[in-house]
């Protein structure tokens, strides 16, 4: 299987002097074409900082990464581009825009792309419907469920085509029910839709789900 | 998406709303007082220029007749009349005095206009009743009686035969004029030359000033500055009294309304300022979301710039119809120019967006990683 994510020798610190934090400590990791995998460990480890590199939104110290084959460099080229054609996010706090609808939500990633707005539009019902919400199109965040919310930035992340979606903690904020829900809803897009998808994630019953676990500690890779 | 801008604003409508009444009470109040200032150099001049007089003649020293204290004596009428380059017997004396008529038992502000009935310095005639009777101006002779008549201005409201007291004397309105207010509506009233003597001048044989008409065969500023070579007068022209007059009565004291102006200006544009930046602070989560989703900075700024300029737009327009609302309800004479008030409309416009343009710059510079983190 080709290498969708590759990084090489991934180092970030934060703060400076004695304050300073290594949270990447030179990693070296490769996330495989139609993989599942699972970042975990304990908090501050720096699963989260670690998918913020690898998903273009933070720039290393130092060390390099490719997406697709191709090198990221973050002098060169404009890191929204990368993201906005390449990379799906979902955030533990799901963060929908709060004055617009499901639909308009998961539209908005593809208006980000310049994608046409009745194309647009199709497409966001059909993810929806996917994610079981054809009943919710036009309800407001703030009218859906935490579970529905997730699945909304599902469908979102999904919008562009991404070659790899990253999740951080996308089932913290919800019960064990929506969260096996989420999990099997995420199996199944990930079949139907040929993404690369990177979980962090603390709960151990999502683990029977991966197909790859990679554990950290104190900025490094510790276990694969 | 459009209309994003449009949503995330109906979201907001509340602060948008009242971003844009503040922009809107802060541009008409700007407006306003430039009509207010208008208004006042308006009526500055427009008494002057009615009397048709090409120059005036004022006591030396006294920095032309309408500004320092000025009297001259009856003897230069003619003189003047004598001189070259004035229309033979144009040389015509006038009173014109500040003074607090007691008007249906209320002190009122007014200008009191002494001048010689056919001369220059007043109406020819009436618009309603009758001039005042006219005395003999050059005999004269202080224990002659005057008919106290005055010719009010139509504004002032006075019925034809109701007195009116100035100083110790009632004075009888016999007729009214059309209105020629002066700055800040003060009204004016007509007299013979000689009464208006008796009244203010303790019925001595001064006027403030003398004004006259040039030959139209000689240049006016020529006229004026060879009688101005004289040690006892100064001579202005029309002109350079309508100058005076409005730097001495508008410009100068209104410097603190123009200050006041510039301030109100600043305040509408901190106003954008203040409010937008807080926007952002508050918006600060979603803008890192957008970036993070792959928002390119240019999408996110035109997004924000959308907003600003819009209620900008709505606050300026809403202020520029405001300003005429007041201009019409104000209790003074207020003239807004629309060409001038198109221009403020513009700058205002542009200040607006400029700070928000200021505040919204800042907020791209949101890390797109703020989306993994919880409240911040
Ligand atoms: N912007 C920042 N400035 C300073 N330190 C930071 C910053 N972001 C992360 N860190 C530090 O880097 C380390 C790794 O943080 P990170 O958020 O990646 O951890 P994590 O594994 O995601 O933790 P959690 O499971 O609690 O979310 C932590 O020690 C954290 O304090
Ligand atoms: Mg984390």
């Amino acid at each position: 299987m080709p290498a969708i994510v590759e990084g090489n020798g991934l180092t970030k610190r934060f703060g400076t002097g004695d304050a300073t934090v290594v949270a990447i400590d030179s990693v070296d990791i490769t996330i495989e074409e139609s993989e599942l995998v699972m970042i975990m460990g304990d908090s501050g480890c720096g699963k989260t900082t670690l998918i913020s590199l690898l998903g273009c939104i933070l720039t290393p110290d130092a060390g390099d990464i490719r997406i697709d084959g191709e090198p990221v460099d973050p002098t060169a080229q404009d890191m929204s581009v990368i993201r906005r054609e390449k990379i799906g996010f979902v955030f533990q706090l799901f963060h929908l825009l709060p004055y617009l609808t499901a639909l308009e939500n998961v539209m908005i990633a593809m208006d980000l792309a310049r994608t046409k707005t009745e194309e647009a539009e199709s497409r966001a019902t059909e993810l929806l419907t996917q994610v079981g919400l054809s009943d919710r199109l036009l309800h407001r965040p703030a009218q859906l469920s935490g579970g529905e919310k997730q699945r909304v930035s599902f469908a979102r992340a999904l919008a562009n085509r991404p070659k790899v979606i990253f999740a951080d903690e996308p089932t913290a904020n919800l019960d064990s029910r929506q969260s096996d829900n989420l999990m099997s809803l995420i199996q199944e897009l990930r079949q139907e839709h040929q993404t690369t998808v990177a979980i962090v994630t603390h709960h151990e019953g999502l683990r029977k789900n991966a197909d790859r676990i990679i554990q950290m500690k104190d900025g490094r890779i510790i276990a694969e | 998406m459009k209309t994003l801008f449009l949503k995330d604003m109906r979201y907001r409508q509340a602060r948008v709303v009242l971003t844009a009444l503040g922009i809107t009470v802060l541009i008409s109040l700007i407006l306003l007082l430039g009509g207010i200032m208008n208004g006042m150099r308006i009526q500055a001049r427009q008494y002057v220029e009615s009397t048709g007089a090409d120059v005036w003649i004022s006591a030396e020293g006294s920095g032309g007749a309408f500004i320092g204290f000025s009297l001259v004596v009856e003897e230069y009428m003619a003189f003047l009349n004598a001189g070259q380059g004035l229309v033979p017997n144009s040389a015509s004396p006038l009173i014109f005095a500040q003074a607090r008529p007691n008007v249906r038992g209320k002190s009122t502000k007014a200008i009191v206009v002494g001048y010689k009935l056919g001369q220059l310095g007043g109406p020819k005639r009436a618009i309603e009743g009758r001039m005042f009777t006219a005395s003999n101006f050059e005999d004269y002779r202080p224990e002659d009686p005057v008919p106290y008549e005055v010719v009010v201005d139509e504004k002032m409201g006075l019925e034809i035969g109701e007195q009116i007291t100035l100083g110790d004397e009632k004075v009888r309105v016999v007729g009214k004029t059309s209105s020629l207010m002066f700055v800040l509506d003060t009204p004016l009233l007509f007299m013979d030359v000689r009464i208006a003597q008796k009244l203010l001048l303790g019925n001595t044989p001064h006027v403030n000033m003398m004004i006259a008409k040039v030959n139209e065969n000689f240049p006016v500023p020529e006229v004026a500055t060879q009688y101005d070579e004289y040690e006892t007068i100064e001579t202005r022209t029309l002109q350079q009294t309508v100058g005076n007059i409005i730097e001495y009565y508008v410009d100068e004291p209104m410097k603190a309304v123009q200050f006041l102006r510039v301030m109100l200006w600043l305040a509408a544009g901190i106003l954008v300022g203040m409010i937008t930046y807080v926007t952002m602070l508050e918006k600060t989560q979603e803008i890192g979301v957008l970036k993070a989703i792959g928002a390119a900075n240019r999408y996110v700024m035109t997004l924000l710039l959308k907003q600003v300029a819009l209620t900008s737009a709505v606050g300026v327009i809403l202020g520029l119809i405001l300003s005429y609302v007041f201009a019409v309800a104000a209790p003074i004479f207020v003239k807004i120019h629309f060409a001038e008030s198109i221009i403020v409309a513009s700058i205002s416009f542009l200040v607006c967006c400029g700070s928000g343009y200021l505040a919204a710059r800042r907020a791209i510079t949101v890390d797109p990683m703020i989306a993994f983190r919880g409240e911040i």
